[in-house]
């Protein structure tokens, strides 16, 4: 076993789901974790990864790859609440991502810690808040003698980046989620100028196509000017941040052209988003050209002319809900609880109003099982609701699709590929599908689907692992 | 005066406990109580594992009695089959939950110890005894 060691690759969490991300690599001692995500169709202890079966104080870093809570939001539980901290272990994420995952917890742990399912109290968090280490993309970093990483950018979200572990010689890169397709704000992922031994890229939409950015984007702002047009309210479930931002552009751009919706409103119902809209002025130096070029002309794209922002006493939701057209973007984007579930309860009997699903919808919520349609749906208060609000779904969600998908993975053209964060039927037809285009290819390439706890030991052909310790 | 058994998540720094009365709390109550104050009842894609304080040797059996003042490890693992996890059999009978108990032979995860038996619940826990046929096991 000495001379041929094995890497290990154990998921704690996003093994044939989708949901919080945690993956452990061991190698020759060393323990390096990337992600530390919830489930967010749970709450409480049962959103955690499976963290009991790790010993916490012999991991040597935990890498966050970006700020959505189903990658980063039990970061401070397992600081804190583990024995992490009797260990050297140290955390990174990016400089936007560390301060975008501030406000983030901030607000998790807001409206966590009304119910009984808090996991830590917020002088927990500020602590985990403080030990982070920022990184910037492309920078070189050694968290302890053998292993040192570079992040390189992800698209997705703001500050989102795939991390390329360098291990005793051994290369894994992790992708977290990521798109490659440049949209209004940010740039389209990487692909690392160095082969990986072993790729670990998440599988969301499988093998799915999702449609191209004009036509989607055109479909989008029709479907809501229509919806206005017959007198109806447009809602947009959506996370504060990362999607919402996109939309905002899109949406005050196409009000701009249109002087016949001026008079329409959009909210966007977030304190949070309106919070970390400072962040995303500040690292407008991290997005694409165009946002750039904009922000030069002295037209910062993210201050919205025709965007309003809601105060945030409570009871807007009615007060909009019986109000004239406009358009509401709210969060939870999985209309689990708070406004974007409200403004539904109250919308949903009127066919003139519409519902628009942006984003990938997690299994066991209700964004997911609205998407049937069904004629009724059950209120927080265990009322029946008929549902007269049409529904549609348009992907803005910023995870590659299969043919982006495929074609990073044969770019990059490690030995083993491991898919993560899919779930498992998605996971199972791009397992399939890229092994069928392998075999064509004659080209021997491994792909495993590992479940939750389920540990994969990889092993190397010789020759590459003499090689890279020779280097 | 109310007894106490402490439980620790293996992976948590800190111990908890459940109280109650008389000289010890069957494996079964105790997994129950564990799953209320930690409200994990809704999930159903974990099972939940006792081990002694050592966490070397498994409390199988649920009817078995642990001594008032003792210490145990806990851990949440993911149930042998997607979305089949138990913890809402332990709370049936008490808020009613849907779960029927079952009498399959369980692969545990990490594989060490290979098979056991999960029984179903002995009367004195409230517990329907017969398994209603279920349709999707697949
Ligand atoms: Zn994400
Ligand atoms: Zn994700």
């Amino acid at each position: 076993m000495a001379d041929s060691p094995t890497l290990s690759v154990t998921l704690l969490g996003a093994g044939q789901e989708v949901g919080r991300s945690c993956c452990v690599l061991q190698y020759r001692g060393k323990t390096i974790v990337c992600d530390t995500g919830v489930h967010p169709a749970y709450s409480g202890m049962a959103s955690l990864p499976f963290v009991d079966e790790l010993d916490w104080s012999t991991v040597d870093a935990i890498l966050i790859t970006h700020f959505h809570l189903d990658h980063a939001a039990a970061l401070t539980y397992i600081m804190e609440k583990t024995n992490f901290r009797d260990g050297k272990g140290k955390v990174y994420m990016t400089h936007p991502t560390k301060a975008v995952h501030k406000f983030m917890m901030q607000d998790f742990v807001r409206t966590s810690s009304s119910t009984s399912d808090a996991l830590f109290t917020p002088l927990e968090m500020n602590m985990s808040l403080s030990s982070i280490i920022p990184v910037s993309a492309h920078q070189l970093i050694t968290p302890c003698p053998g292993v040192s990483f570079i992040p390189y950018h992800a698209g997705h979200v703001l500050g989102a980046c795939m991390f390329l572990i360098d291990i005793a010689g051994l290369k894994i890169l992790y992708t977290g989620d990521y798109s490659r397709e440049e949209d209004r704000h940010l740039v389209k992922a990487e692909v690392p100028p160095v082969r990986p031994d072993v790729l670990i890229v998440e599988s969301t939409y499988g093998v799915q196509s999702l449609e191209g950015r004009d036509e989607k984007e055109l479909r989008f702002t029709s479907l809501v000017h229509s919806i206005i047009r017959r007198g109806g309210h447009v809602l947009l479930p959506t996370f504060a941040l990362g999607r919402a931002q996109e939309l905002l552009l899109i949406l005050d751009e196409y009000w701009k052209k249109h002087p016949d919706l001026h008079n329409v409103p959009i909210y966007y119902a977030s304190n949070l988003a309106r919070k970390c809209m400072a962040v995303y002025q500040t690292y407008i130096h991290t997005m694409n050209s165009n946002i750039r070029s904009r922000f030069a002309k002295r037209d910062n794209p993210f201050v919205f002319k025709h965007i309003s922002n809601l105060p945030q006493p409570r009871g807007w939701e009615r007060k909009i809900a019986d109000g004239p057209p406009c358009v509401v973007l709210a969060s939870p984007g999985f209309l689990q609880t708070g406004p974007s579930r409200e403004l539904l309860e109250l919308w949903a009997p009127d066919s003139r109003n519409g519902l628009i699903i942006t984003g990938y919808s997690i299994e066991g919520t209700l964004a997911r099982d609205i998407m049937t349609e069904p004629d009724e749906i059950i209120g927080l208060k265990g009322n029946t609701i008929p549902r007269k609000i049409s529904v549609d779904y348009l992907s803005f969600s910023a995870h590659v699709d299969y043919s982006q998908n495929s074609e990073f993975i044969e770019l990059v053209k490690a030995q083993h590929v491991v898919l993560v964060h899919g779930e498992q039927t998605a996971m199972g037809r791009l397992k399939a599908a890229m092994t069928a285009k392998f075999k064509d290819r004659d080209e021997d390439v491994k792909i495993h689907t590992p479940r939750n706890l389920e540990t994969l030991e990889l092993s190397f052909r010789g020759e590459r692992v003499a090689k890279a310790i020779g280097t | 005066m109310a007894s106490s058994v402490f439980y620790k998540f293996k992976s948590q720094r800190d111990e908890s406990r459940v109280t109650f009365d008389g000289t010890g709390i069957s494996v079964f109550d105790l997994k129950k109580e564990i799953i209320l104050a930690n409200n994990l009842g809704k999930a159903n894609d974990f099972d939940l594992y006792v081990y002694d304080a050592s966490a070397q040797q498994e409390y199988k059996d649920d009817s078995q009695i642990i001594p008032r003042s003792s210490s145990v490890i806990v851990k949440r693992l993911p149930s042998s089959r997607p979305g089949k996890g138990k913890a809402a059999m332990y709370l049936s009978g008490t808020n009613g939950g849907t779960h029927t108990p079952t009498s399959d032979i369980i692969q545990r995860p990490g594989g060490s110890s290979g098979l056991w038996h999960k029984g179903a619940m002995s009367r004195r826990f409230d517990v329907k005894e017969e398994p209603s046929p279920t349709s999707k096991l697949a």
